[in-house]
């Protein structure tokens, strides 16, 4: 069962990550059109971080981070492992790729807990 | 203009040539022979051997789109030499090379084991839990026109090996199970009188299975025979991911057995009328 | 006659099994820019997360970072990842629905000329195509002429 399993998840993140990085263009590249401001005032610092200290944004990131990471690795993991390589190597990809997996996880959400904490007027 | 599909005209066969005891690569040759409407591939093969290329070797029996002997790579598609009409493919010069995918053991000849062991791994069988009514049956099992259906398409394999020398991820991975065999793997899960999904799971649902097929579609447009492996492994994803969250057949599709006094009652019933004369 | 051991050739296509595709079918094609576009964006994802982390070298770093990709090379850079992301998402969705079976139609007896599960749902493969062509241009008008 177990590659089943990993293939479900590949596919049931996918709704997942087609809202909220629809959410996320929105925000960062279409600002001019759903915002009325222009791209380069949505990427300005104070904006970042004032955009930052929302929690729903806070949410929105690391699942979207979550669910990325995941989906991109599982296909990528499945590229590598498509190369010729004998079964013990193979283990070494997974193995790699989860922890590669694991620690961008936890930057990327070091990042967003660094800006939802970044103190107010500093 | 006349109709290059037709005219009988003479071809240019680059036929690749590998003799595994001279050899270590193979290398390209080239003949010329006069080609008529409606010669095979085939055919041309054993004009070229008996008129201009004795040691020319490939492999091939039934001629007729049944054995699945005489798969090869004929103008950079995988096809069988014999239902592939030289004309038809509407070129003066007419590529053939052994399948792709698969060790080339000498000429046109390619060395199709892998393709019968993983052909072998899935358990191509049916598998029913009550060993004893197989030893001993009691009765018939029973199908519906609908139920065979189901799979009665993938059944028409016949295991020529040129879906394997289609698809894009054996190209790379020798342990991919395969368009063929993973398609062999639905017809029989998918079967009533079968149930032996759980016993199957070790050998499909596995990284080298269903899942290393991207729906990329060659395995399909190369199968002489409409059998479309990759809807067939499509189904078999369906099937393994309905299994795991336990919305998999109920009932593991044990077909009722009809006792064999009620078998030669039907067949009475539907015995043809009495002689006349 | 000869000393040389007797060893077949092997005639695995390789890498070039997946970038050449050849007189194969279309999905073909979409299966080598799916998986293209893929390592794209997992590639550019990694970037992205290391690139937005410099917001914690503090403003100067952040700003000098966004003026540089305000550049019009980053511009058109930026629009081949949305073109890519566009198309990886949509053809996705195709794969998503006819991985798990559905739009290929149902099993039948194979009778020549032969239909196949992949003819069968060249419809929507096609629906799918334009409707990522159109996003993909109407993204690109709104990028370039806010």
């Amino acid at each position: 069962m177990r590659e089943t399993r990993l293939w479900s998840w590949h596919l049931l993140v996918i709704p997942i990550i087609i809202v909220l990085l629809g959410l996320h263009f929105a925000i960062m590249h279409y600002a001019p059109v759903f915002y009325g401001v222009s791209v380069e005032e949505a990427r300005n610092f104070e904006t970042m971080i004032e955009r930052g200290k929302s929690v729903s944004q806070l949410v929105l990131y690391i699942l979207l981070l979550a669910a990325a990471l995941y989906h991109g690795l599982y296909g990528l993991r499945g590229i590598i492992r498509e190369l010729p390589m004998t079964p013990a190597l193979g283990k070494i990809v997974d193995i790699t790729v989860i922890c590669v997996g694991l620690f961008i996880f936890a930057f990327g959400t070091y990042v967003t807990w660094w800006t939802f904490s970044y103190p107010v007027g500093g | 203009m006349s109709d290059k599909t037709t005219t009988p005209r003479e071809i240019t066969f680059r036929v690749r040539r590998f003799d595994p005891d001279v050899d270590t690569a193979p290398h390209w040759s080239e003949y010329r022979q006069h080609v008529h409407d409606g010669m095979t591939v085939l055919e041309a093969l054993h004009q070229l051997k008996a008129e201009q290329e004795p040691t020319l070797s490939w492999r091939s029996s039934c001629r007729m789109g049944v054995c699945g002997s005489c798969g090869m790579f004929v103008n950079d598609l995988p096809q069988l030499a014999c239902q592939t009409q030289v004309l038809h493919l509407g070129t003066d010069v007419v590529t053939i090379a052994p399948l792709p995918n698969y060790d080339n053991v000498k000429d046109l000849v390619p060395d199709l084991a892998p393709l019968i062991e993983k052909h072998a791994a899935v358990k191509p069988y049916i598998i029913y839990l009550d060993q004893i009514e197989i030893d001993s049956p009691t009765g018939e099992f029973i199908q519906t026109p609908d139920q065979r259906e189901e799979f009665s398409q993938f059944t028409h394999c016949i295991k020529c090996g040129l879906c394997l020398a289609a698809c894009p991820t054996v190209a790379t991975d020798p342990l991919f199970l395969g368009p063929q065999a993973l398609a062999q793997a639905y017809r029989y899960t998918a079967d009533n009188r079968d149930c032996g999904m759980k016993e199957r799971i070790s050998a499909i649902d596995i990284f080298h299975g269903p899942y290393q097929c991207h729906l990329a579609g060659a395995c399909s447009q190369a199968c002489p025979k409409g059998v479309d492996p990759a809807f067939g492994i499509q189904l078999l994803k369906r099937a393994l991911v309905l299994d795991s969250i336990g919305f998999g057949k109920k009932k593991p599709s044990v077909a009722k057995i009809m006792p064999l006094a009620d078998v030669v009652k039907a067949i009475e019933e539907f015995a043809p009328p009495p002689r006349t004369v | 006659m000869n000393s040389k051991k007797s060893t077949a050739y092997n005639n695995r296509l390789g890498i070039k099994g997946w970038v050449y595709a050849g007189k194969y079918t279309f999905e073909r094609y979409l299966y080598l820019a799916h998986r293209l576009t893929g390592m794209g964006l997992i590639a550019y994802m990694l970037l992205h997360i290391l690139e937005t982390a410099n917001r914690m070298r503090g403003v100067v770093a952040w700003e000098g970072l966004m003026g540089l990709f305000a550049l019009p090379l980053f511009k058109m850079i930026e629009y081949a990842l949305f073109a890519a992301a566009v198309f990886h998402a949509l053809n996705g969705v195709r794969l998503l629905m006819t991985e798990l079976g559905f739009f290929l139609g149902r099993p039948k007896e194979p009778v020549y000329p032969y239909s196949s599960s992949i003819k069968r749902h060249r419809p929507l493969t096609y629906i799918i195509m334009a409707l990522a062509s159109l996003i993909i241009i109407l993204g690109g008008s709104s990028l370039f002429f806010p």
